[in-house]
Protein backbone atom coordinates (compact mmCIF):
# COMPACT_ATOMS: atom_id res chain seq x y z
CA UNK A 1 0.00 0.00 0.00
CA UNK A 2 2.73 2.43 1.00
CA UNK A 3 4.65 1.51 -2.19
CA UNK A 4 1.56 2.41 -4.24
CA UNK A 5 1.32 5.74 -2.44
CA UNK A 6 4.97 6.50 -3.20
CA UNK A 7 4.48 5.55 -6.85
CA UNK A 8 1.40 7.75 -7.11
CA UNK A 9 3.30 10.60 -5.50
CA UNK A 10 6.16 10.22 -8.00
CA UNK A 11 3.75 9.92 -10.94
CA UNK A 12 2.08 13.17 -9.93
CA UNK A 13 5.31 14.97 -10.90
CA UNK A 14 5.10 13.61 -14.44
CA UNK A 15 1.45 14.48 -15.04
CA UNK A 16 0.54 16.14 -18.36
CA UNK A 17 -0.46 19.36 -16.63
CA UNK A 18 3.10 19.85 -15.40
CA UNK A 19 4.56 18.87 -18.77
CA UNK A 20 2.38 21.52 -20.39
CA UNK A 21 4.12 24.26 -18.37
CA UNK A 22 6.21 25.43 -21.29
CA UNK A 23 8.35 28.44 -20.56
CA UNK A 24 8.91 30.69 -23.54
CA UNK A 25 12.23 32.03 -22.23
CA UNK A 26 14.13 29.38 -20.25
CA UNK A 27 16.90 31.91 -19.52
CA UNK A 28 14.52 34.27 -17.74
CA UNK A 29 15.13 35.09 -14.08
CA UNK A 30 11.71 34.69 -12.50
CA UNK A 31 12.64 37.03 -9.64
CA UNK A 32 13.48 39.97 -11.86
CA UNK A 33 10.35 42.14 -12.27
CA UNK A 34 11.63 44.16 -15.21
CA UNK A 35 12.82 41.04 -17.05
CA UNK A 36 9.41 39.45 -16.42
CA UNK A 37 7.64 42.54 -17.73
CA UNK A 38 9.78 42.59 -20.87
CA UNK A 39 9.28 38.85 -21.47
CA UNK A 40 5.52 39.25 -21.08
CA UNK A 41 5.50 42.22 -23.46
CA UNK A 42 7.34 40.15 -26.07
CA UNK A 43 4.99 37.22 -25.53
CA UNK A 44 1.97 39.46 -26.02
CA UNK A 45 3.39 40.56 -29.37
CA UNK A 46 4.32 37.00 -30.27
CA UNK A 47 0.81 35.76 -29.52
CA UNK A 48 -0.53 38.12 -32.17
CA UNK A 49 1.99 36.79 -34.71
CA UNK A 50 1.65 33.12 -33.79
CA UNK A 51 -2.13 33.31 -34.27
CA UNK A 52 -1.61 33.72 -38.02
CA UNK A 53 -0.05 31.37 -40.60
CA UNK A 54 3.18 33.29 -41.04
CA UNK A 55 6.87 33.15 -40.30
CA UNK A 56 8.25 35.86 -38.03
CA UNK A 57 11.53 36.78 -36.39
CA UNK A 58 12.26 37.28 -32.72
CA UNK A 59 15.49 39.15 -32.07
CA UNK A 60 16.40 38.13 -28.56
CA UNK A 61 19.06 40.58 -27.40
CA UNK A 62 19.13 38.93 -23.96
CA UNK A 63 20.28 35.54 -25.23
CA UNK A 64 21.91 37.10 -28.33
CA UNK A 65 19.89 34.99 -30.72
CA UNK A 66 17.83 35.66 -33.82
CA UNK A 67 14.95 33.19 -33.85
CA UNK A 68 12.98 32.43 -37.00
CA UNK A 69 9.60 31.25 -35.79
CA UNK A 70 6.08 30.35 -36.75
CA UNK A 71 3.14 29.38 -34.50
CA UNK A 72 5.44 29.88 -31.53
CA UNK A 73 7.81 27.17 -32.79
CA UNK A 74 11.45 27.96 -33.39
CA UNK A 75 12.42 26.88 -36.93
CA UNK A 76 15.97 28.10 -36.91
CA UNK A 77 18.20 30.24 -34.75
CA UNK A 78 21.18 32.42 -35.52
CA UNK A 79 23.66 33.46 -32.83
CA UNK A 80 24.43 37.18 -32.50
CA UNK A 81 28.13 37.80 -31.84
CA UNK A 82 27.65 41.42 -30.74
CA UNK A 83 24.99 44.08 -30.92
CA UNK A 84 24.48 47.75 -30.26
CA UNK A 85 21.34 49.86 -30.31
CA UNK A 86 20.17 53.44 -30.48
CA UNK A 87 16.78 54.35 -29.00
CA UNK A 88 16.51 50.83 -27.63
CA UNK A 89 13.85 52.05 -25.19
CA UNK A 90 11.50 52.62 -28.14
CA UNK A 91 11.95 49.18 -29.67
CA UNK A 92 8.57 47.82 -28.66
CA UNK A 93 5.75 46.49 -30.76
CA UNK A 94 5.80 44.64 -34.05
CA UNK A 95 8.02 45.85 -36.88
CA UNK A 96 7.21 45.01 -40.51
CA UNK A 97 10.07 44.58 -42.95
CA UNK A 98 9.73 47.04 -45.82
CA UNK A 99 13.16 46.93 -47.42
CA UNK A 100 15.75 44.16 -47.58
CA UNK A 101 18.82 43.58 -49.71
CA UNK A 102 18.15 42.86 -53.33
CA UNK A 103 19.27 39.51 -54.65
CA UNK A 104 20.62 39.09 -58.13
CA UNK A 105 18.66 36.27 -59.70
CA UNK A 106 19.87 34.47 -62.76
CA UNK A 107 17.59 34.23 -65.75
CA UNK A 108 16.99 31.27 -68.02
CA UNK A 109 17.53 32.10 -71.65
CA UNK A 110 15.66 29.34 -73.52
CA UNK A 111 17.47 29.63 -76.86
CA UNK A 112 20.82 29.19 -75.10
CA UNK A 113 21.71 25.70 -73.99
CA UNK A 114 23.79 26.91 -71.04
CA UNK A 115 22.18 25.78 -67.80
CA UNK A 116 21.86 28.54 -65.20
CA UNK A 117 23.34 28.08 -61.76
CA UNK A 118 20.60 28.07 -59.12
CA UNK A 119 20.61 30.63 -56.37
CA UNK A 120 22.30 29.51 -53.16
CA UNK A 121 23.22 30.80 -49.72
CA UNK A 122 26.54 31.98 -51.16
CA UNK A 123 24.62 34.48 -53.30
CA UNK A 124 23.24 36.20 -50.22
CA UNK A 125 24.85 39.38 -48.87
CA UNK A 126 26.85 39.45 -45.61
CA UNK A 127 26.57 43.17 -44.86
CA UNK A 128 23.16 44.78 -45.33
CA UNK A 129 20.48 47.01 -43.88
CA UNK A 130 16.86 46.16 -43.17
CA UNK A 131 14.21 48.87 -42.97
CA UNK A 132 10.99 48.57 -41.05
CA UNK A 133 7.76 50.30 -40.29
CA UNK A 134 7.41 51.77 -37.66
CA UNK A 135 10.76 53.41 -38.26
CA UNK A 136 13.60 51.05 -37.41
CA UNK A 137 16.80 50.16 -39.20
CA UNK A 138 18.70 46.98 -38.54
CA UNK A 139 22.23 46.75 -39.86
CA UNK A 140 23.48 43.20 -40.21
CA UNK A 141 27.27 43.29 -40.25
CA UNK A 142 29.94 40.61 -40.33
CA UNK A 143 31.49 39.81 -36.95
CA UNK A 144 35.08 40.92 -36.37
CA UNK A 145 36.58 37.45 -36.02
CA UNK A 146 35.02 36.14 -39.19
CA UNK A 147 36.82 38.04 -41.89
CA UNK A 148 38.98 40.90 -40.51
CA UNK A 149 39.23 42.70 -43.84
CA UNK A 150 35.48 42.58 -44.38
CA UNK A 151 34.97 43.81 -40.82
CA UNK A 152 37.39 46.72 -41.28
CA UNK A 153 35.66 47.81 -44.50
CA UNK A 154 32.23 47.43 -42.94
CA UNK A 155 33.22 49.27 -39.73
CA UNK A 156 34.88 52.03 -41.74
CA UNK A 157 31.70 52.55 -43.72
CA UNK A 158 29.63 52.80 -40.56
CA UNK A 159 32.07 55.19 -38.84
CA UNK A 160 32.09 57.37 -41.90
CA UNK A 161 28.29 57.38 -42.04
CA UNK A 162 28.06 58.27 -38.32
CA UNK A 163 30.60 61.06 -38.70
CA UNK A 164 28.74 62.35 -41.75
CA UNK A 165 25.46 62.37 -39.81
CA UNK A 166 27.11 64.23 -36.94
CA UNK A 167 28.74 66.67 -39.30
CA UNK A 168 25.47 67.32 -41.12
CA UNK A 169 23.69 67.81 -37.82
CA UNK A 170 26.28 70.34 -36.63
CA UNK A 171 26.39 72.24 -39.90
CA UNK A 172 22.64 72.47 -40.32
CA UNK A 173 21.83 73.00 -36.63
CA UNK A 174 19.43 70.06 -36.93
CA UNK A 175 19.51 67.42 -34.19
CA UNK A 176 21.13 64.14 -35.24
CA UNK A 177 18.70 61.41 -36.26
CA UNK A 178 17.38 59.50 -33.26
CA UNK A 179 15.43 56.82 -35.11
CA UNK A 180 15.54 53.38 -33.60
CA UNK A 181 18.58 51.60 -34.89
CA UNK A 182 19.97 48.17 -34.17
CA UNK A 183 23.25 46.75 -35.31
CA UNK A 184 23.74 43.00 -35.25
CA UNK A 185 27.13 41.43 -35.81
CA UNK A 186 26.84 37.82 -36.92
CA UNK A 187 29.11 35.44 -38.77
CA UNK A 188 29.13 35.77 -42.56
CA UNK A 189 27.34 32.42 -42.99
CA UNK A 190 24.65 33.43 -40.51
CA UNK A 191 24.19 36.82 -42.18
CA UNK A 192 23.59 35.01 -45.47
CA UNK A 193 21.25 32.54 -43.79
CA UNK A 194 19.20 35.39 -42.32
CA UNK A 195 19.08 37.22 -45.67
CA UNK A 196 17.78 34.02 -47.25
CA UNK A 197 15.00 33.59 -44.71
CA UNK A 198 13.61 37.11 -45.00
CA UNK A 199 10.44 37.80 -46.93
CA UNK A 200 8.76 41.11 -47.68
CA UNK A 201 6.44 42.25 -44.92
CA UNK A 202 7.92 39.83 -42.41
CA UNK A 203 7.24 40.73 -38.78
CA UNK A 204 9.97 41.27 -36.21
CA UNK A 205 9.78 41.49 -32.43
CA UNK A 206 12.69 42.53 -30.25
CA UNK A 207 13.35 41.32 -26.71
CA UNK A 208 15.47 43.91 -24.94
CA UNK A 209 17.75 43.48 -21.96
CA UNK A 210 16.50 45.21 -18.84
CA UNK A 211 19.73 45.73 -16.93
CA UNK A 212 20.07 49.42 -17.64
CA UNK B 1 21.83 79.71 -32.80
CA UNK B 2 25.61 80.06 -33.06
CA UNK B 3 27.50 77.17 -34.54
CA UNK B 4 29.84 75.31 -32.23
CA UNK B 5 33.54 75.59 -33.00
CA UNK B 6 35.07 72.47 -34.50
CA UNK B 7 37.31 71.68 -31.49
CA UNK B 8 34.31 71.76 -29.14
CA UNK B 9 32.32 69.47 -31.47
CA UNK B 10 35.24 67.09 -31.63
CA UNK B 11 35.41 67.02 -27.81
CA UNK B 12 31.73 66.14 -27.62
CA UNK B 13 32.21 63.43 -30.21
CA UNK B 14 35.20 61.93 -28.37
CA UNK B 15 33.34 62.16 -25.05
CA UNK B 16 30.34 60.39 -26.51
CA UNK B 17 32.51 57.65 -27.99
CA UNK B 18 34.37 57.09 -24.70
CA UNK B 19 31.12 57.00 -22.74
CA UNK B 20 29.58 54.48 -25.10
CA UNK B 21 32.63 52.20 -25.01
CA UNK B 22 33.35 52.20 -21.24
CA UNK B 23 31.89 48.98 -19.78
CA UNK B 24 30.94 50.57 -16.48
CA UNK B 25 29.01 53.40 -18.06
CA UNK B 26 25.76 51.44 -18.02
CA UNK B 27 25.92 50.16 -14.44
CA UNK B 28 23.28 51.28 -12.01
CA UNK B 29 23.97 50.76 -8.28
CA UNK B 30 21.54 48.46 -6.54
CA UNK B 31 19.17 50.26 -4.20
CA UNK B 32 18.31 48.91 -0.72
CA UNK B 33 14.81 48.05 -1.98
CA UNK B 34 16.19 45.67 -4.59
CA UNK B 35 18.24 43.92 -1.90
CA UNK B 36 15.34 43.54 0.57
CA UNK B 37 12.12 43.10 -1.37
CA UNK B 38 9.06 44.04 0.61
CA UNK B 39 5.92 41.91 0.80
CA UNK B 40 4.34 44.22 -1.75
CA UNK B 41 7.24 43.63 -4.14
CA UNK B 42 6.87 39.88 -3.68
CA UNK B 43 3.18 40.06 -4.53
CA UNK B 44 4.03 42.12 -7.59
CA UNK B 45 6.66 39.59 -8.69
CA UNK B 46 4.22 36.72 -8.20
CA UNK B 47 1.64 38.45 -10.32
CA UNK B 48 4.25 39.12 -13.04
CA UNK B 49 5.33 35.48 -12.89
CA UNK B 50 1.72 34.33 -13.23
CA UNK B 51 1.19 36.60 -16.24
CA UNK B 52 4.40 35.40 -17.89
CA UNK B 53 3.45 31.74 -17.36
CA UNK B 54 -0.06 32.29 -18.69
CA UNK B 55 1.28 33.96 -21.82
CA UNK B 56 3.87 31.17 -22.28
CA UNK B 57 1.09 28.60 -22.05
CA UNK B 58 -1.07 30.53 -24.51
CA UNK B 59 1.80 30.67 -26.99
CA UNK B 60 2.43 26.94 -26.69
CA UNK B 61 -1.21 26.32 -27.59
CA UNK B 62 -0.56 27.65 -31.11
CA UNK B 63 2.03 24.95 -31.70
CA UNK B 64 0.71 22.03 -33.78
CA UNK B 65 -0.13 19.09 -31.57
CA UNK B 66 0.03 16.62 -34.43
CA UNK B 67 3.16 15.98 -36.53
CA UNK B 68 4.05 18.81 -38.90
CA UNK B 69 6.39 19.22 -41.85
CA UNK B 70 9.17 21.79 -41.63
CA UNK B 71 11.12 22.71 -44.76
CA UNK B 72 14.41 24.61 -44.60
CA UNK B 73 14.89 25.96 -48.13
CA UNK B 74 18.32 27.44 -47.35
CA UNK B 75 19.81 24.11 -46.36
CA UNK B 76 17.45 21.94 -48.42
CA UNK B 77 16.15 19.81 -45.59
CA UNK B 78 12.69 18.55 -44.86
CA UNK B 79 11.80 17.49 -41.35
CA UNK B 80 8.73 15.85 -39.96
CA UNK B 81 8.53 17.00 -36.36
CA UNK B 82 6.32 16.23 -33.41
CA UNK B 83 6.60 19.24 -31.07
CA UNK B 84 10.39 19.72 -31.03
CA UNK B 85 11.20 16.05 -31.70
CA UNK B 86 12.49 15.25 -35.20
CA UNK B 87 10.66 12.22 -36.57
CA UNK B 88 12.09 12.35 -40.10
CA UNK B 89 15.12 14.30 -41.33
CA UNK B 90 15.34 14.18 -45.13
CA UNK B 91 17.57 15.86 -47.68
CA UNK B 92 15.39 17.71 -50.15
CA UNK B 93 15.63 19.91 -53.22
CA UNK B 94 13.77 23.20 -53.21
CA UNK B 95 13.28 26.16 -55.55
CA UNK B 96 16.18 27.40 -57.67
CA UNK B 97 15.26 31.09 -57.49
CA UNK B 98 15.89 31.36 -61.23
CA UNK B 99 13.59 33.54 -63.33
CA UNK B 100 12.12 32.94 -66.77
CA UNK B 101 10.41 35.56 -68.92
CA UNK B 102 6.87 34.74 -70.00
CA UNK B 103 6.76 34.66 -73.80
CA UNK B 104 5.12 37.67 -75.40
CA UNK B 105 5.20 39.67 -72.18
CA UNK B 106 8.62 40.98 -71.16
CA UNK B 107 7.17 42.49 -67.97
CA UNK B 108 5.93 39.20 -66.61
CA UNK B 109 8.11 36.40 -65.30
CA UNK B 110 8.02 33.05 -63.61
CA UNK B 111 10.11 32.96 -60.42
CA UNK B 112 11.09 29.45 -59.41
CA UNK B 113 10.97 29.90 -55.64
CA UNK B 114 9.54 27.51 -53.11
CA UNK B 115 6.84 29.57 -51.38
CA UNK B 116 7.58 30.50 -47.75
CA UNK B 117 5.13 30.48 -44.89
CA UNK B 118 2.59 28.07 -43.50
CA UNK B 119 0.59 25.70 -45.69
CA UNK B 120 -1.48 22.58 -45.22
CA UNK B 121 -1.34 19.24 -46.97
CA UNK B 122 -4.31 19.56 -49.31
CA UNK B 123 -4.04 16.33 -51.25
CA UNK B 124 -2.30 12.96 -51.08
CA UNK B 125 -1.68 11.23 -54.38
CA UNK B 126 -0.24 7.86 -55.31
CA UNK B 127 1.52 7.35 -58.64
CA UNK B 128 1.06 11.00 -59.57
CA UNK B 129 1.32 12.12 -63.16
CA UNK B 130 2.89 15.42 -64.07
CA UNK B 131 0.73 17.75 -66.10
CA UNK B 132 3.49 19.96 -67.44
CA UNK B 133 2.78 23.66 -67.01
CA UNK B 134 3.62 26.27 -69.66
CA UNK B 135 7.03 27.10 -68.17
CA UNK B 136 8.22 23.50 -68.61
CA UNK B 137 7.90 23.95 -72.39
CA UNK B 138 9.06 27.56 -72.52
CA UNK B 139 12.29 26.89 -70.61
CA UNK B 140 13.18 24.18 -73.11
CA UNK B 141 12.43 26.48 -76.00
CA UNK B 142 9.44 24.39 -77.06
CA UNK B 143 5.99 25.49 -78.18
CA UNK B 144 3.31 25.17 -75.50
CA UNK B 145 0.95 22.41 -76.74
CA UNK B 146 -2.74 23.10 -77.27
CA UNK B 147 -3.77 19.53 -76.55
CA UNK B 148 -3.83 18.89 -72.76
CA UNK B 149 -2.87 15.25 -73.37
CA UNK B 150 0.49 16.45 -74.70
CA UNK B 151 1.29 17.88 -71.30
CA UNK B 152 1.05 14.61 -69.40
CA UNK B 153 4.25 12.92 -68.27
CA UNK B 154 4.32 9.79 -66.14
CA UNK B 155 6.89 8.40 -63.75
CA UNK B 156 8.82 11.58 -63.04
CA UNK B 157 7.27 12.53 -59.67
CA UNK B 158 7.89 9.24 -57.84
CA UNK B 159 5.25 7.07 -56.25
CA UNK B 160 3.65 9.69 -54.01
CA UNK B 161 2.88 13.38 -53.97
CA UNK B 162 1.56 15.72 -51.31
CA UNK B 163 -0.11 18.83 -52.69
CA UNK B 164 0.02 22.04 -50.67
CA UNK B 165 -1.72 24.47 -53.02
CA UNK B 166 -1.16 26.56 -56.15
CA UNK B 167 0.36 23.61 -57.98
CA UNK B 168 3.13 23.01 -55.45
CA UNK B 169 3.86 19.45 -54.34
CA UNK B 170 6.23 17.43 -52.21
CA UNK B 171 7.14 14.63 -54.61
CA UNK B 172 9.86 12.21 -55.70
CA UNK B 173 12.56 12.70 -58.28
CA UNK B 174 14.61 10.91 -60.88
CA UNK B 175 17.49 13.29 -60.16
CA UNK B 176 18.51 12.08 -56.71
CA UNK B 177 22.07 13.36 -57.20
CA UNK B 178 20.63 16.89 -57.06
CA UNK B 179 19.06 16.40 -53.64
CA UNK B 180 20.45 18.97 -51.21
CA UNK B 181 20.52 21.66 -53.91
CA UNK B 182 18.17 24.43 -54.93
CA UNK B 183 17.21 23.14 -58.34
CA UNK B 184 13.43 22.84 -58.53
CA UNK B 185 10.76 25.07 -59.99
CA UNK B 186 9.25 25.51 -56.52
CA UNK B 187 8.19 21.99 -55.61
CA UNK B 188 9.98 20.02 -52.90
CA UNK B 189 11.71 16.85 -54.02
CA UNK B 190 12.64 13.88 -51.83
CA UNK B 191 14.16 10.48 -52.45
CA UNK B 192 11.79 7.49 -52.69
CA UNK B 193 12.33 6.21 -49.13
CA UNK B 194 11.87 9.57 -47.42
CA UNK B 195 8.90 10.38 -49.64
CA UNK B 196 7.16 7.16 -48.59
CA UNK B 197 7.79 7.85 -44.88
CA UNK B 198 6.51 11.43 -45.16
CA UNK B 199 3.49 10.27 -47.14
CA UNK B 200 2.64 7.69 -44.47
CA UNK B 201 2.96 10.17 -41.60
CA UNK B 202 1.18 13.12 -43.19
CA UNK B 203 -2.57 13.52 -43.31
CA UNK B 204 -4.67 15.95 -45.30
CA UNK B 205 -4.49 19.00 -43.04
CA UNK B 206 -0.97 18.37 -41.76
CA UNK B 207 0.77 21.78 -41.45
CA UNK B 208 3.75 22.48 -43.70
CA UNK B 209 6.01 25.28 -42.47
CA UNK B 210 8.46 26.53 -45.06
CA UNK B 211 11.21 29.06 -44.35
Amino acid sequence: MSLCAILLFLLSFTSPSRAADVEAFPDLSLNDPSALREASRVLEEELKLAARPQTYVLIDLVTRTIRIKGRGIEFHHIPIVAWSARSQRNMTGIYRLIARPSIVRRKIDPPATVEQEPISLADMPVDYALSFTPLLTIDVVPAAGNNPLQWIVSSGKRWWQNLKNWGDALLTDQPAAQDAHLQLAVSAEHAQSLAWSLVDGMSFVIRRPTDE
Amino acid sequence: MARMPFSFSAMILVGWLVASVLPGSRMIPASPETLRPSARDETRVHSLQARYKTLSRQLSQFMPHQPYILVDTARNHLYVKRQQEIVIDAIASTGSGIILDKPGDRNSQWVFDTPRGEFLVQSKLTNPIWVKPDWAFVEEGLVVPRNPADRVEQGVLGEYALGFGKGYFIHGTLYTRLLGKNVTHGCIRLNDGDLKSVYQLARVGTPIMIF
